[in-house]
């Protein structure tokens, strides 16, 4: 792993530095402040905005006499608002004595912002606020009347369930910050906010219930964060990967979702939120192997079916990595294992067959994780077409043609079917890269190779962490306590306590004996004849 | 430091690179495999061991009209072949001479030993079996009666292989079912004896329609056939052994006409051991639950006093086949092959000890005492049998 970090900076890291200092300068020469004279405040802004058509710089008189601008971008700002509430109250019947505060007072706009320096106008003007500029003034006003066209509220589609709230994040953040305030409705509930992206500055948000999470975990998360410094965001994998304790793992350290209900989830649990501007998917930490193989619909069904999934889950999260490396094994060095039937009937599917085992899982695994990339990359009409000569390639077709056994296409689409149902894509696809190195230890020493894999792998999880909290809690190490939400799905009324490890501080989610009626709670009410509680 | 990571880097890939060199040495693929389903040892004229197998043909002879090799439909072909040798390791290398493919053990699920080499003897023969790595030790074992190189070359009678046949029959446990592993733990006990099914091959007109079947038994003393038995005494040494799991108990009642059948739920026989001086003693405890399942005597099996009885006769009954099988054992063949020798080691080591050479006489003058416990649970839907409704 130490090899591979050596070769990854050796890399990147001369590129990495230079770019990052050239950003310095960039940002150094802007740190101006505004001047008295609004033609030098002009002509800085002019300069600072050339060759931007979609800069607007408005001249217009205020109260017939005093010069001022008005600039904004076109497209991110409302126009219709800055006419009817900036422009009109300022133009018509302005008193003779103004100042910044009686304009202030004029505008019919709630947010306004006295700015002063050129950094700040331009961070004010590129949300989409307009700037008004007035003569004889070193300050402006910046007038929040951004608005721009939002995606509206749709189920994400990679996290559809049958029964729970089907709406989804989307790429605005303040609409984001709204869905979760409207999951947990409580002043507790703290969203910062800070921008990264020397290019982009791109907001994020950083989420938390005071009292429930650590106020060291929002430490770290929070200088984490600080330390990035990056030309842009463009979606919040870049942060993702830049705050992971360990970036070279193939396991995501970091759960990412599209569901408020699942973020809100989270942050009851002393979690962490990012919401990062211009991205659907909001970064959960830290996060644990057992909540990647969550689905959001286990808590909205009945419990004794969702502890059913949950392990069928399990057991195809296993069967999706290890599948097709069992096959290899048994079939080319441990032929005494299977059934004395089986056997023979494997031996005769494989009678034509030319390849070794290996060389047949490998051939008709890249050709599975090659038709499921071109349907996902397909446009959903040509999509269909995919899985037809797909289902053609490696179905009936290469078996006919003797270049593989049926078993063997039966174990790839097990495998298949397995990957799918890992519901994070993040790790199915960690999971996807892992099974090919085991194929290959299958091939090369059979069980004894698979199982050097498997080693290493368990190491590998046991000894990642996310923000500090181990990978595989609360089966390692050992947190009996929360079992019930990892082995089970208990019931809501027996989910007391918050996980051990991020809601310590605040342990107790719930009163125990919720209990819908139970015996101590329950008596005859003989005068009303119904239930009464004591 | 730099120059440190990178020489590990190199160690580390030179290293993975060994991986690969081991190769894949012991790498089969299953259609390289010749699949031994059933092994046959016969002792030839001229005293020679004739290892005879049956390969399992996974290659289908004869291509189908739809050739679709997908379905993989077992055509129930198997390859016999035979090969002599002095040691069976011998034979074995000649006979993969013979073939294209590797012989493979792993599924060797049948052994069978001919009569002519059960009388020499059969320990030497079976050290390769134990020794080789993929031999299973879960084989079941057989006696045939005639050569066992014929109950190879039949015909299966409803299974695809022959082997199925007789394995499933084994497992069956309507006689005995005896495995390799089983074999030689018999073996080599303290009292050294051992038993057998024994392979009689019905024959039908024409050889297509003939198979093979469990009937009785063979004791072998120190690894050597040293007699048959009959099916029914088989099953009383079925019962002294705790190997009976199933079989049907047919008795004539004492005070009635006709037969009454049980059939075995579950039986357990404990053995106990007593030395008290020259007294070695046995006590076979017998616990055994049945059904009824036929009745045609005029009894009313509704009423306890008749099942009562039936009881006693039941105990009586399988006293009687113990006994029988006893006698056989130890006065005409006397071959502990019940093991009650270790019972005795196990339980008075010391005087085992001091005893083991005598141990051929004790056994022969050994006092058994067999106490059965016989529980009907239950006697069936009717109570009389309905087909004789004039009695009373």
């Amino acid at each position: 792993m130490s090899q591979f970090k050596y070769l990854i900076n050796r890399w990147s890291r001369s590129d990495r530095q230079r770019s990052v200092n050239r950003d310095l300068q960039h940002t150094q020469k802007t740190k101006a402040a505004l001047s008295n004279q609004l033609d030098n405040n002009l002509q800085l802004l002019q300069k600072v905005y050339a060759d931007c058509s979609d800069i607007i710089f408005h001249n217009f008189w205020i109260g017939d006499q005093i010069q001022a601008v008005l600039i904004y971008i076109d497209g991110l700002t409302n126009t219709e608002e800055v006419d009817q509430h900036v422009l009109a109250p300022l133009q018509k019947d302005f008193p003779h004595e103004y100042n910044l505060e009686t304009i202030r007072k004029k505008i019919a706009v709630s947010y306004i912002k006295q700015v002063e320096t050129i950094d700040d106008i331009i961070a004010e003007i590129s949300v989409g606020n307009a700037f008004l500029l007035v003569d004889q003034e070193n300050q402006g006003l910046s007038i929040g009347v951004s608005q721009w066209k939002t995606r509206s509220i749709e189920e994400p589609s990679a996290e559809s369930v049958l029964r729970g709230p089907r709406e989804g994040f989307i790429e605005s953040l303040r609409v984001n910050t709204a869905l979760l305030r409207r999951k947990v409705r409580n002043s507790n509930l703290k969203i910062r906010t800070m921008s990264i992206g020397t290019y982009t500055t791109t907001p994020i948000g950083i989420a938390y219930i005071e009292g429930i999470a650590e106020p060291d975990l929002i430490q770290e998360m929070m200088s984490r964060l600080e330390r990035i410094e990056i030309d842009g965001i463009l979606d919040s994998m870049y942060i993702e990967e830049m705050i992971e304790d360990n970036p070279y793992s193939p396991f995501p350290q970091v759960l990412s979702t599209e569901r408020p209900d699942i973020a809100g989830a989270y942050l009851l649990e002393g979690h962490i939120v990012v919401l990062v501007d211009g991205s659907p998917s909001v970064l959960i930490a830290p996060t644990t192997m057992f909540a990647l193989l969550q689905s959001p619909e286990d808590y909205y069904e009945r419990y004794v079916g969702s502890t059913a999934i949950r392990w069928l889950r399990y057991l195809f999260f296993i069967i999706s990595l290890l599948g097709p490396s069992i096959y290899i094994a048994v079939i080319t060095y441990h032929q005494e294992m299977i059934p004395t039937k089986l056997l023979l009937t494997m031996a005769k599917s494989r009678e034509q067959i030319p390849f070794p085992a290996l060389v047949e899982a490998l051939l008709m695994e890249i050709m599975f994780e090659a038709l499921r990339e071109a349907g996902a990359r397909l446009p959903k009409q040509i999509g269909s077409a995919v899985s037809i000569v797909g289902a053609l390639v490696i179905g009936q077709a290469a078996i006919s043609a003797g270049i593989v056994s049926s078993p063997m296409v039966m174990v790839v689409a097990i495998t298949g079917v397995a990957s799918f149902m890992v519901p994070r894509f993040v790790v199915g696809i960690a999971v996807r890269v892992l099974r090919f190195p085991l194929m290959f230890l299958a091939g090369f020493l059979g069980l004894l190779g698979l199982l050097l894999g498997v080693i290493v792998i368990l190491n590998h999880l046991l000894a990642l962490r996310s923000f500090g909290v181990p990978y595989l809690t609360p089966l390692a190490p050992v947190q009996s306590s929360d079992h019930k939400d990892v082995l089970l799905r208990a019931p809501h009324w027996r989910m007391n306590t918050r996980p051990h490890l991020t809601g310590m501080q605040n342990l107790y989610r719930q009163s125990s004996n919720q209990r819908g009626i139970n015996h101590q709670r329950m008596t005859m009410d003989d005068e009303e004849g119904g239930f009464y509680e004591l | 430091m730099n120059y440190r990571r990178k020489i590990s880097f190199i160690l580390l890939a030179l290293m993975s690179c060994s991986l690969l060199l081991t190769g894949c040495w012991d790498q089969v693929e299953v259609n390289d495999l010749a699949v031994v389903t059933m092994t046959g040892l016969d002792l030839t004229d001229e005293n020679q061991l004739e290892l005879s197998v049956n390969i399992a043909r996974t290659s289908s002879q004869q291509p189908q009209e739809n050739s679709d090799s997908s379905s993989g439909q077992l055509t129930g072909k198997s390859v016999i072949l035979s090969t002599t040798g002095n040691t069976l390791a011998e034979a074995v290398s000649k006979l993969q001479q013979q073939l294209s493919r590797q012989l493979f053990w792993g599924h060797n699920e049948i052994i069978i030993f001919g009569e002519k080499l059960a009388k020499e003897g059969i320990a030497e023969h079976l050290e390769f079996l134990l020794r080789h790595p993929e031999t299973r030790e879960r084989a079941n074992m057989f006696i045939s009666i005639g050569s066992a190189k014929e109950v190879l070359s039949l015909a299966p009678q409803i299974e695809h292989y022959v082997a199925d046949d007789l394995l499933e029959m084994a497992k069956l446990q309507t006689g005995l079912n005896i495995t390799l592993k089983e074999l030689m733990q018999m073996m080599i006990s303290k009292s050294q004896a051992a038993v057998i099914p024994c392979l009689i091959i019905e024959t039908k007109q024409d050889h297509q329609q003939s198979y093979p079947f469990i009937h009785g038994s063979a004791i072998l003393k120190k690894g050597k056939l040293a007699g048959l038995v009959d099916s029914s005494t088989t099953r009383g040494i079925m019962w002294a052994r705790n190997e009976l799991d199933r079989g049907t108990v047919t008795i004539s009642p004492e005070n009635s006409e006709g037969y009454i059948s049980f059939q075995l739920l579950s039986s357990s026989t404990e053995v106990i051991p007593y030395i008290h001086g020259d007294l070695w003693r046995i006590t076979l405890r017998i616990h055994t639950l049945d059904d009824i399942i036929e009745n045609t005597t005029d009894l009313d099996l509704s009423v306890s006093k008749h099942i009562e009885e039936l009881e006693m006769e039941l105990e009586d009954d399988i006293k009687r086949r113990i006994n029988k099988a006893l006698t056989v054992a130890q006065e005409q063949m006397n071959a502990d092959i019940f093991q009650f020798a270790d019972a005795f080691y196990r339980k008075y080591p010391n005087i085992w000890k001091q005893n083991k050479d005598r141990w051929s006489d004790i056994f022969t003058k050994l006092d058994v005492v067999v106490e059965a416990d016989a529980k009907i649970s239950r006697p069936g839907g009717t109570g009389k049998s309905i087909l004789k409704p004039n009695q009373e």
